[in-house]
């Protein structure tokens, strides 16, 4: 572990002027602190945002929808029974996200920009594509919980299991820097690495994520989240599905989004795939259709052709419960 | 009475048999008779320890701090194979704060495991050993391995099982990489193939398990100039002390070997390690105390595991019989020079007429095997016991059916000899009724849930577990009445300390907290290494005798002070009883002032027979036959080990093995990229141990009849029987189902899907 300074601000500003080059931000700790303990970080300081109030809690406001702040703990997003009424799928993607112990300690924003848990990447020692290497070790790897989907030069996955959900629902993602706010759609803050943005996430140097938020559209809508693990609880998903669609009193689903964690780089999500289930009763054909449209493009590696049959009846099983 | 004489004993140890000198002294007791009711004996005990470990004071070898203590970090390679030709540690000697650095070029010779020194010239995996640091923090340690510079020549390598046996891998010896580690022939196969009515032949898989004991391994050493006191997370303390002999050439008493509390072992903690030995030599060196203690990473490298395993069975079937019996075995044991074999269960489980089994090792540039619970058993019971029900379902027999017909012989098929005790048949009828059996369809039945089947499979297990000399015990009573006994063992978990309390309890007829219990501590007499499931059946028998020993003595002297005869006294709940009588315990001992007694006893040796543990596992599981997920419903363990001596702790050991079994089942695997020869799930993360959420109801049994013919306690080993069915069981009751027969170990979603694929049970 490389040795860095800390600094605990009281208010967003003042932790806004701290983030310069080579400083990086600190919230639950739970992914960061073994990022540094594993040398894939290697930070100079660290600013930590607990101490800075306004960030913490969500709210709805009548006609504007949700806002969470980032800085809230995924826990309270997941015992809130106001939430498991009013957004079920939210408390649903976090239930078996981690542990309890991880859910009390990580935040909303934390979660978002947590890295990928590629066991190459992980490895301090093997030098990655993603790490400014030659090339991706898992191409002809060790790759059972690689991408089947939508990958270039790094096979990675994402790895939250919040992101799906959120994206479900068209949540858009608030930064700040010292030169003000910027909102951007959830789906657009995860990016493919490529070779040219090596990177996940589009955050710029000097932003802060500060919330997130869910447009009153999609309080309309019914949702739900299924996660595939390769043991009963306290794994990254193996494949997730987060599905959401306004079902009319007749039984017919209109604005439906599918969204798969697990299975790509970013959360993963077709729009023509989407535009399948529109008047649909959401029947298994239906479900289907859409699935293999999501899953078109699928190439799986060695080791994980069996996410593209996870996957698919994942995504059939999440649409069916919207009008079980 | 006769006094102390060298006999022949034979020892059954991990499914090998070993000829053995054994000293006695006097004579043994004879094994109380069935229906013989306790004190303590055979009722549930919480663990005397119990508290001390859960308030966390129980002091575990990752605990000791000792004043001036330096902290020892390793260098470990980073290449599967490589020639270490130069190491520049200058500029580590250089880093604050750290004290040594030791390597293959500065090192004392120290010999380890028939080798000469530690540190090879030919590093052979991920992780061998090149280098320790001894420094002032552990960081500092930590820190001054990256400014070692190493000269390393690169050669090739190869990591993976079967491409080590094929034609284009890299010789790691001059002979190649497979070698024969032992066969077994009965009968005719060749004849019997050719006469069956039914074959089946099927290519069996189990991958990589890994310890993960809770305690990773570690030693604290302290050198006085005088002794050198180690501190250790061992299942042999005199192991240790031995492997220390070995390497560091001091006599024995001038090396003491500690292991008080510790956090798991399952096999891997059998001896010395390298980091005993850098702990030793760092301390002998800098005249400080060194801890050495592996990172859980560390730990998953260099620590051991069970081999993977390549296995072929082809069994023959005729008039409802198994005829013919093919069993073949590959294992991966990195540089081992054994191997723990496949075919153990397949030689000594049913008494099959014609049998050809063999055995091979397999060298390759991956950690080591060392032994895991059951080594070889649980691996070689999963092919076995699955190609049974393959050929049950061909011969369209009941697969328990078919197993009765073999299985509850009278004598072991390998050596002839007569059982002491063989209730594998009455644990068939205890399990199969607490499953439900006779409800058992083939083909399996609808689960709770649309799209998932539900199934029942069950799977027999045979161990050692009998036990043997030398083992010795003593018991002493203090003035105010309570007893101290010392035994040469340790309590590596699974509840040692009470069980030898309940045996040593019972024999004086005094309370269980009367009695102290001194243990992992070379200072005591000697007693045997916890593993083989042998502590209890080997050092218990001694408790006994040193108990019985210490009774009649304090009888004597009890005689004397109560000027009774002897004859009229005896010791019951807690008081020395005569005919018109009663005296506490504590009042004759406080009236013997500080002059006391010691009761000393040892191992008898084992009887000119075959003493073996049995039992059998039955499993309801349902599987979503469109996710490849499977949910263990149920398992039924019922064991014939003998005598039960506190029904607490052994139900624990039947949990503990059924947990790690369904963990060997279902989800772990060592994950090793083949170019890079490095394990990629050296974690918890990704190398899947089951959570308490993915254990599901246990029903523990037992047959619980002494096995008066094997010891004087009528009780046999438990550590490892649990581990060893489990998961052909759960394969097993997959198959019935769904149809669909998965073949590798761990059977995780990708190989269930694919096994469902083939018989298109959506």
């Amino acid at each position: 572990m490389s040795l860095f300074s800390y600094a605990r601000p009281k208010a967003l500003r003042e932790a806004l002027g701290l983030l310069k080059n080579g400083t990086v931000a600190l919230a639950g700790g739970t992914d960061l602190v073994t990022l540094v303990r594993h040398g894939i970080a290697r930070p100079d300081k660290l600013v930590d945002l607990t101490g800075i109030e306004g960030l913490r809690g969500w709210s709805r406001e009548k006609g504007k929808g949700l806002r969470i702040g980032a800085l809230t703990p995924l826990a309270d997003l997941e015992t809130s029974p106001e939430l498991a009424k009013l957004l079920p799928i939210l408390p649903l993607s976090l239930r078996d996200a981690a542990t309890p112990q991880l859910r009390n300690m990580g935040t909303v924003g934390g979660n978002l920009m947590q890295r990928n848990r590629c066991w190459y990447f992980r490895d301090e020692s093997v030098p990655c594509w993603l790490k400014g290497g030659t090339r991706c070790f898992a191409v002809d790897g060790e790759s059972r919980y690689h991408a089947i989907i939508g990958a270039h030069e790094c096979l990675m996955v994402s790895p939250s299991d919040l992101a799906p959900a959120l994206i479900a629902l068209d949540a858009e993602i608030e930064f700040a820097s010292s030169l003000g706010k910027r909102r951007i759609k959830l789906n657009a803050f995860y990016i493919a690495p490529t070779g040219k943005q090596r990177k996940e996430h589009a955050i710029k140097k000097g932003e802060l994520i500060t919330q997130v938020r869910v447009p009153e559209s999609a309080l309309q809508r019914r949702g739900t989240y299924l996660k595939a693990m390769d043991r009963k609880a306290w794994s990254f998903a193996l494949v997730s599905v987060a599905a959401t669609a306004r079902i009319s009193k007749d039984g017919k689903a209109s604005d439906a989004r599918v969204v798969l964690g697990g299975v790509a780089p970013c959360p993963w999500r077709v729009p023509a795939a989407e535009k399948l289930l529109e008047g649909t009763e959401l029947d298994d054909n239906a479900c289907l259709a859409a699935a293999d449209a999501l899953l078109a493009n699928a190439q799986p590696l060695r080791d994980n052709g069996y996410k593209v049959t996870l996957a698919r009846e994942l995504v059939r099983r999440a649409l069916r419960s919207l009008v079980a | 009475m006769p006094g102390i004489r060298v006999v022949k004993s034979r020892d059954e140890f991990e499914g090998e048999i070993y000829e053995s000198l054994a000293v006695i002294d006097g004579t043994d007791l004879a094994a109380p008779p069935a229906g013989t009711e306790f004190e303590q004996i055979g009722k549930p005990r919480a663990r005397i320890d119990g508290t001390q470990r859960v308030t966390g004071r129980a002091v575990y070898t990752q605990d000791i701090q000792l004043p001036g203590m330096l902290h020892a970090a390793v260098l470990r390679s980073p290449y599967p194979r490589a020639r270490v030709k130069a190491v520049d540690a200058s500029k580590a000697l250089a880093h604050p704060g750290v004290r040594d650095v030791l390597h293959r070029f500065n090192s004392p010779k120290a010999a380890f495991r028939g080798e000469e020194t530690i540190f090879r010239e030919e590093v052979r995996f991920v992780g061998d050993e090149v280098a320790a640091v001894a420094a002032d923090s552990a960081e500092s340690a930590q820190a001054a391995l990256a400014l070692i510079t190493v000269d390393y020549e690169v050669l090739p390598h190869v990591v993976d099982l079967e491409e080590a046996m094929g034609d284009g891998a890299p010789k790691l010896e001059q002979s190649g990489n497979v070698f024969d580690a032992g066969s077994l022939k009965r009968g005719d196969t060749r004849q019997a193939f050719k006469d069956a009515q039914a074959i089946v032949e099927g290519t069996y898989r189990t991958s990589t398990q890994m310890h993960n004991s809770l305690e990773t391994h570690g030693a604290v050493a302290s050198w006085d100039g005088e002794i050198l006191t180690v501190w250790e997370s061992t299942q042999h303390v005199f192991g240790v002390r031995e492997g220390l002999r070995a390497a560091l050439l001091l006599p024995l008493a001038k090396i003491r070997v500690i292991c008080d509390y510790m956090g798991g072992g399952f096999g891997s903690k059998g001896g010395v390690g390298k980091y005993t030995i850098v702990a030793s030599l760092l301390a002998m060196r800098t005249k400080s105390p060194v801890r050495c203690v592996l990172t859980r990473r560390e730990e998953n490298l260099a620590a051991g595991n069970r081999s993977a395993t390549y296995q072929t069975v082809k069994l023959g079937g005729r008039d409802g019989r198994i005829t013919a019996v093919e069993h073949l075995s590959w294992s991966n044991v990195g540089q081992a020079k054994w191997v723990a074999n496949p075919t153990g269960p397949t030689n000594t489980l049913y008494d099959f007429e014609n049998l050809n089994t063999k055995s091979y090792r397999v060298v390759t540039n991956a950690g080591s095997l060392s032994a895991f619970r059951a080594p070889g058993y649980v691996e070689g019971t999963f092919a076995l016991e699955s190609a049974i029900d393959e050929l049950a379902d061909k011969l369209r027999i009941d697969p328990l059916a078919l197993r009765r017909r073999h299985a509850g012989m009278a004598k072991d098929p390998r050596t002839n000899k007569a059982y002491t005790l063989n209730r594998t048949l009455e644990c068939y009828s205890i399990g199969a009724r607490a499953i439900g059996w006779s409800k058992r369809v083939l083909g399996g039945t609808k689960g709770s849930t649309a799209h998932r089947r539900r199934g029942l499979g069950m799977a027999t297990q045979i161990w050692g577990g009998g036990g043997g000399p030398p083992a010795y015990a003593t018991v002493h009573f203090n003035s105010d009445g309570t007893v101290i006994l010392r035994a040469g063992t340790q309590d590596i978990g699974t509840g040692t300390r009470t069980v030898l309390a309940q045996v040593c309890a019972d024999e004086l007829g005094i309370d269980l907290d009367r009695v102290s219990v001194r243990i992992g501590d070379t200072e005591g007499p000697y007693g045997p290494i916890s593993a083989g499931s042998l502590t209890l059946a080997s050092v218990g028998p001694a408790v006994r005798l040193a108990a019985k020993d210490a009774r009649e003595q304090f009888l004597a002297a009890a005689a004397g002070v109560l000027e009774t005869p002897q004859r009229e006294l005896r010791l019951e709940k807690g008081h020395v009883v005569s005919k018109g009588a009663r005296t506490p315990i504590a009042d004759v001992s406080k009236k013997l002032e500080n002059n006391t007694v010691i009761g000393k006893g040892s191992r008898f040796p084992n009887p000119e027979l075959s003493i073996k543990t049995f039992g059998a596992h039955f499993a309801q599981v349902e599987v979503d036959v469109r996710t490849g997920e499977v949910f263990v419903e149920k398992i039924v363990a019922v064991h014939d080990i003998g005598r039960i001596v506190n029904p607490m702790t052994a139900a624990s050991q039947v949990q503990g093995g059924v947990i790690q079994a369904l963990g060997f089942a279902l989800m772990e695997e060592r994950v090793v990229d083949r170019g890079l020869g490095r394990v990629m799930n050296a974690n918890l993360e990704w190398y899947k141990v089951p959570t308490v959420v993915d254990v599901p109801e246990i029903v523990v049994r037992f047959t619980d009849r002494p096995d008066r013919k094997a010891n004087n306690l009528g009780a046999k080993g438990l550590g490892e029987p649990p581990i060893i069915p489990t998961a052909a069981a759960v394969a097993n009751a997959i198959a019935n189902a769904t149809g669909a027969r998965v073949r590798h170990a761990p059977m995780t979603r990708a190989r269930v899907l694919e096994a469902l694929a083939l018989v298109d049970a959506t």
